[in-house]
């Protein structure tokens, strides 16, 4: 591996990628992890109270992030190898988990498979107790899945289709390509998924508040203690745990993976499809899908109906009364998508050019920024937001727009996928291209301008398109950042929730993930026609 | 709402036009202070400039308070971040000491109030308009004031009430809920993650006259009816609402404005009950303290006091100011002698407590 330290340009871009995530991550965090102080510390953790939701974060951790990544897996396969038909449809499916602003989605699992639920009760007569772990465990898998989907089906779209097709034509049975061949070749992929499946599911607020009812997890623990109780010292403590517990999976990912190589695609271009699939499988993959996009779609269409009507489930007259707040709140709803579509696309780059300068080059300290960027995914967005809030609000600071402070939270908070996105993308990638670049005399960020960028542009995607639903549906990280004139459309829906406004809250919400979802399915559309990038 | 008045940025010369102002009303502020009569407090004292107000109250409250506001005071501009949920503006103004942003703290239990004065953030007012307030509803020294109370309830699904429990008397003591006929229909704001949920255990302690062994006892008993705890206080209403349970406890105000919005829902108050007092407070060394020091007035006048009343079913403090139809007052209500600080200070040690004995 060559020393990139002799090229200046590519040594001042290294130090201000790494000085930028100093400032917002590193010295945010340290802010949040100093406020207990040594006595804070011991008195917290003696007393006890965090060794309960410890364990029930490290079980749900455990169970979720297993089903989540299976369903990830599965779903990638079918989208990437089965020639099954909707697959555009089924692309949208996949990314919808993700547009869930919180304490909305969730409470649409209770409508539907609560005690007296709409399927559970009114359809089949059960009165299930979903408010729990096995609840919990159900809406997390559907809430995870599409990052390790987006994650793994990026890296099985790219892998070389010219193995299978050797092993095929050498006689190999179709299982035995998968297990010998596809799943190997996927690892670089399932690797990430799991470890940012892993940290964003410890992390998770949303769902565990909602569902999980008695069963309380760290981050829940830790909000209701600055929430009920505005005790910051011990949420800052539990914090830190959860920092320490992704540091712990980061250094073990490390450990696992070890020195192997992924690469798949080498100098010579191969537009070889994959072998075909198995019709039973296609039939197979095709059912798995329509299950998921069933359920998907159940769960969202509450919302819209409970938008529509009066009083959801008590009055079911129809109304559009409840859009009347998309005028009173407009201001909100345009400064979240003017904030998410900014940061989104800046943290993608961002990502990308940090996630080549880890993944292709040896530098002192290479290992700790490669964890800096997996970091935010660790930090519960309402410490992500104190952090913020603390560091800088100083009265020198004064003149710094909020907004642009909300949108900079926003790039760093949501760094992870693109990055581990841009990295997997990368170990797939032979060297000797770029290197046939740079010793043809192009430096080393042309090389990767011109013949790694375009290679990458489904990771590019994946890193724009999940940085841009997570900073359209955060609350946590925004509450302590947020003026009047900043305001985002989750407050907005905060404050429908909290005044028991149901129908406003989903109106709002629906216009959200209605919105949200044009602006995707645009960046697809224009990307795809786009020579270079990958269809996945 | 008058967005335009929401400007996101302020240019450099805005900037330091308020800036100036700010200063020289800051300079002439305790001058007008020092005649203000009782009786007219706002009177003389006519505040400008832009008023940072940091609101827990619902958001239908809000609108109408800053327009009323607005309209006592014309010269004021307020520019109001609304945000229902108390606990997190207290972080909110902890984080922010370095450079205040808010002058004025509004709405939420005076727990959340209280630890702030003590870490030296707020500024102590006694406005003229509190003078007759009893001591219960105030900070001594004025760092904050209590303006409306909220008192612990009861609420059932009435559809479900009369389907399934036609025959069962409505709660009128905490310990008819012990009744077997509510296993498992029961929902209850769990008390490691909801102040309300820890202020109900609190006021058992209370109840038996701070027998511990009593109440805990009470709430095993309860915890064997208890269907769901709920990780946030409004999420047990919801739950309600939609008839997942029948019953389950909670605040007064909020069922009564969740009852507004369409659920099939009513309020019981059994007695012995406990309550919040909520608070106003002035963030020290705010932009505009004069202004907030005028809201601080406002907010305890008979006017604003009523209009809490009608937006939010909250109760005033103030006799003088009727109660929202339906909604208990502390006169009618039997309420337990809840000692605020000693339920502050026993927090966690009773927490504990309570998980050891039900066993979660």
């Amino acid at each position: 591996m060559r020393s990139i330290l002799r090229e200046p340009s590519v040594v001042v871009t290294l130090s201000v990628l790494v000085g930028l995530m100093l400032l917002f991550i590193i010295y945010p965090q340290v802010q949040v992890v100093l406020v207990p102080g040594f006595k804070g510390y011991v008195e917290f953790l003696s007393e006890g109270m965090w060794l309960i939701p410890l364990q029930n974060s490290f079980l749900t951790m455990l169970l979720s992030t297993t089903t989540a990544v299976t369903l990830g897996f599965i779903y990638a396969y079918a989208m990437v190898y089965s020639k099954m038909p909707w697959k555009p449809f089924f692309r949208l499916i996949g990314i919808l988990p993700l547009l869930s602003p919180p304490f909305v989605v969730a409470a649409s699992y209770i409508l539907l498979f609560g005690p007296r639920g709409i399927i559970s009760y009114y359809v089949f007569g059960q009165t299930p107790n979903i408010l729990g772990l096995g609840g919990l465990w159900g809406v997390q898998t559907i809430a995870f899945f599409p990052f390790a989907y987006q994650l793994i089906a990026d890296v099985l779209a790219r892998s070389d289709a010219r193995m299978e097709q050797a092993a095929r034509n050498l006689g190999a049975s179709y299982w035995d390509v998968f297990r010998t061949i596809t799943l190997p070749m996927a690892r670089p992929g399932l690797a990430a998924a799991i470890l940012t499946t892993a940290i964003y599911i410890l992390e998770d607020f949303g769902n565990p508040a909602l569902i999980a009812g008695r069963f309380t997890v760290l981050p829940t623990q830790a909000y209701g203690l600055i929430s009920g109780f505005g005790d910051v010292v011990g949420a800052a403590v539990v914090s830190t745990i959860l920092l320490l517990i992704a540091l712990s999976m980061y250094l073990t990912k490390l450990r696992l993976e070890g020195r192997q190589s992924f690469v798949t695609i080498s100098g010579k271009s191969s537009s070889i499809p994959h072998p075909p699939v198995p019709r039973v499988l296609n039939m197979a993959c095709f059912v798995a899908c329509l299950i998921l996009a069933g359920l998907v779609l159940m769960v969202y269409g509450v919302l819209l109906v409970s938008a529509l009507v009066e009083a959801f489930p008590a009055n079911w007259t129809f109304t559009t009364k409840h859009f009347a707040y998309l005028g009173a709140n407009s201001l909100s709803l345009r400064n979240t998508f003017v904030y998410g579509g900014i940061a989104a696309s800046v943290c993608a780059l961002y990502a990308m050019v940090l996630g080549f300068l880890v993944q292709r080059h040896e530098w002192p300290g290479r290992r700790i920024v490669d964890f800096i960027a997996i970091m935010p995914a660790a930090v519960p967005g309402i410490f992500f937001g104190i952090g913020y809030a603390t560091a800088f609000n100083y009265r020198w600071l004064d003149w710094l727009d909020r907004g642009t402070l909300i949108m900079i939270s926003m790039i760093f908070w949501n760094i992870p996928v693109g990055f581990q996105a841009a990295v997997a993308g990368l170990q797939q990638i032979d060297r000797s291209l770029d290197e046939a670049a740079t010793s043809l005399g192009a430096s080393t960020l042309r090389g990767f301008r011109d013949i790694l960028f375009p290679l990458l542009g489904s990771s590019l995607l994946t890193g724009f398109v999940t940085a841009f639903v997570r900073a359209v549906t955060t609350l946590s990280v925004i509450i302590f950042l947020f003026t009047p004139g900043t305001t985002v459309a989750t407050i907005t829906i905060f404050q429908l929730v909290n005044d028991f406004n149901w129908g406003g809250a989903t109106a709002f919400t629906v216009s959200v993930i209605g919105m949200a979802v044009v602006v995707v399915v645009s960046v697809w559309i224009i990307s795809g026609r786009r020579a270079g990038l990958q269809k996945t | 709402m008058d967005e335009k008045k929401w400007s996101p940025t302020m240019n450099r010369r805005e900037f330091l036009r308020v800036l100036g102002a700010g200063i020289a009303l800051t300079a002439t502020g305790g001058l007008l202070e020092a005649c203000t009569t009782p009786a007219q407090p706002a009177a003389m004292s006519k505040p400008t400039g832009k008023l940072s107000v940091y609101s827990a109250l619902n958001e239908t409250t809000n609108n109408e308070f800053v327009k009323a506001f607005q309209a006592a005071y014309p010269g004021v501009t307020v520019e109001l971040l609304p945000l229902a949920a108390a606990g997190e503006l207290q972080t909110r103004i902890r984080t922010e000491k370095n450079s205040p942003k808010c002058d004025v703290f509004v709405g939420g239990s005076s727990e959340f109030h209280d630890p702030l004065g003590k870490e030296g953030l707020l500024e102590a007012y006694k406005s003229p308009n509190a003078a007759a307030l009893d001591a219960q509803f105030k900070e001594a020294s004025g760092l904050w004031t209590g303006w409306y109370i909220g008192v612990f309830s009861f609420l059932y699904n009435t559809d479900r009430y009369a389907k399934e429990m036609a025959n069962v008397k409505k709660p009128t003591t905490w310990d008819d809920l012990l009744d077997p006929v509510w296993k498992g229909k029961l929902a209850y704001p769990d008390p490691i993650k909801t102040g309300g949920g820890y202020i109900f255990i609190a006021t058992q302690v209370f109840r038996f006259n701070k027998d511990e062994d009593k109440a805990m006892e009470f709430m095993k008993k309860l915890h064997a009816n208890i269907g769901q705890y709920t990780g946030t206080s409004p999420q047990a209403i919801q739950l309600v609402g939609q008839g997942q349970f029948v019953g389950a406890v909670n605040w007064a105000h909020d069922i009564l404005t969740a009852k507004s919005q369409g659920n099939p829902i009513d309020l019981v108050v059994p007695e012995n009950t406990g309550f919040e007092v909520g608070g106003v407070s002035i963030v020290k060394g705010g932009p505009n303290t004069t202004a907030a020091k005028a809201f601080v007035d406002w907010v305890l006048t008979k006017e604003a006091g009523e209009l809490n009343v009608k937006l939010s079913n909250r109760g005033s403090v103030r006799t003088d100011v009727p109660p929202a139809p339906g909604a208990p007052t502390l006169d009618k209500v039997k309420l337990v002698q809840y000692d605020r600080q000693w339920a502050t200070d026993n927090k966690d040690r009773l927490l504990k407590k309570w998980q050891a004995t039900v066993g979660v």
